[in-house]
């Protein structure tokens, strides 16, 4: 053999070599450093609802429109609501009326003689003063009550945020309690990644994350702020007879749940259009190792 | 660069494009040795082609999404 042929052995084994070692870093590259595919932009969606019945005769807001805490949203027919402040109104009246009436009962009594008035029934008509006293109170927190109510007919927006697939018209009959609008809080919005388990032992709490979203190549950062203590057990659903049921899964091939970990967005572009329900990839920096999430919860 | 691209709303690992993009080079430049007999002076010509190509995707790729 000579030294043509270990050069021409050479060189083939060593490009070998190189496609191996390149193979393996790309494959550990993609396959084992904490990223996910699977992420979503989320936002708090307030579901509000009226506190008291009645029929909507005004929308104020259109849909899709952004607005302000603290703006009009819709309004519920306040004509029910006045009467009753005035029939309130009127049960204060009355029972002033009474209360000043067992007052100066009370304070005559009080001023007669033995001979006169029995102690009795001037003891009685100064209790009969207490008790008109604490009537008058009772209608004047109806009264409260009858223009809370009538305050909250008209309902505005504890947020500022955008109204969502606005669904409530005028004269649509809008019940206490049900909602009736969706207004997605504009500061709240944040991605969950859902990341593979394998995966959950890389991520450190605090962590700086790139954020890209499919639509569009806007690259968002933003660092990890908690994971998800819970998914569900997918295998062990109840059954009949309040039994469990266990799937009987292979034993060779598992998947790795996803368990959702918590992105804040350090800073939104104003130019960026975020919609809750986006779908992102979320590619966490490498950093290094500080504190696991464990340990942090440990700590805590 | 992102690590997928949508196509027609489909979303793809931009491995993909880059392994598509790599063959063609990969062909041109297998054709080329192969005609100016460099495979002739290789102990294992199979063996180094396929290296070869593994190479210059992996690399493409990692030089692509840095």
């Amino acid at each position: 053999m000579n030294l043509r042929n270990i050069l021409r052995i050479l060189l083939t084994l060593a490009i070998f070599a190189l496609a191996i070692l390149l193979a393996f870093r790309l494959w550990h590259h993609y396959e084992y450093s904490p990223w996910t595919r699977d992420g979503r932009v989320r936002a708090d969606v307030i579901n509000l609802a009226p506190d008291v019945s009645g029929l909507v005769t005004e929308v104020a807001v259109h849909d899709n429109q952004r607005v302000h805490r603290g703006d009009l949203l819709f309004t519920i027919d306040p004509l029910r609501f006045q009467h009753a402040v005035a029939e309130a109104e009127a049960a204060v009246a009355v029972r002033k009326a009474a209360l000043d009436q067992k007052r100066s009962e009370a304070s005559r009594r009080a001023r007669l003689d033995g001979v006169v008035v029995s102690s009795e029934a001037r003891e009685a008509s100064g209790f009969e003063a207490s008790a008109a006293e604490a009537q008058a109170r009772q209608a004047q927190a109806q009264l409260e009550v009858a223009r809370l109510n009538l305050e909250r007919a008209s309902i505005h927006a504890p947020v500022d945020g955008y109204v969502t697939n606005l669904n409530t018209f005028v004269g649509d009959y809008a019940a206490a309690g049900r909602a009736a609008l969706a207004l997605i809080d504009a500061d709240s919005f944040y991605v969950y990644g859902y990341f593979e388990e394998t995966k959950l032992p890389m991520l450190r709490l605090g962590q700086v994350v790139d954020i890209r979203l499919l639509g569009g190549g806007a690259l968002l950062h933003g660092h990890i702020e908690s994971l998800s203590r819970g998914v569900t057990d997918r295998d062990n659903a109840t059954g009949q007879e309040l039994l469990s049921n266990v799937n009987p899964v292979f034993n060779w091939v598992r998947l790795a749940q996803r368990v959702p970990v918590r992105v804040q967005i350090d800073s939104i572009p104003d130019d960026l259009m975020l919609s809750a329900g986006m779908t992102c990839t979320v590619i966490v920096r490498p950093q290094k190792p500080v504190k696991t999430a464990a340990e942090a919860a440990k700590n805590r | 660069m992102p690590r997928e691209v949508a196509i027609y709303g489909v979303l793809l690992p931009t491995l993909l494009p880059i392994l598509i993009g790599v063959a063609a080079c990969y062909w041109l430049l297998d054709t080329a040795l192969g005609r100016f007999g460099f495979y002739q002076r290789v102990w294992h010509p199979p063996l180094f082609r396929l290296s070869l190509f593994i190479c210059l995707f992996v690399g493409a790729a990692w030089v692509l999404q840095q």
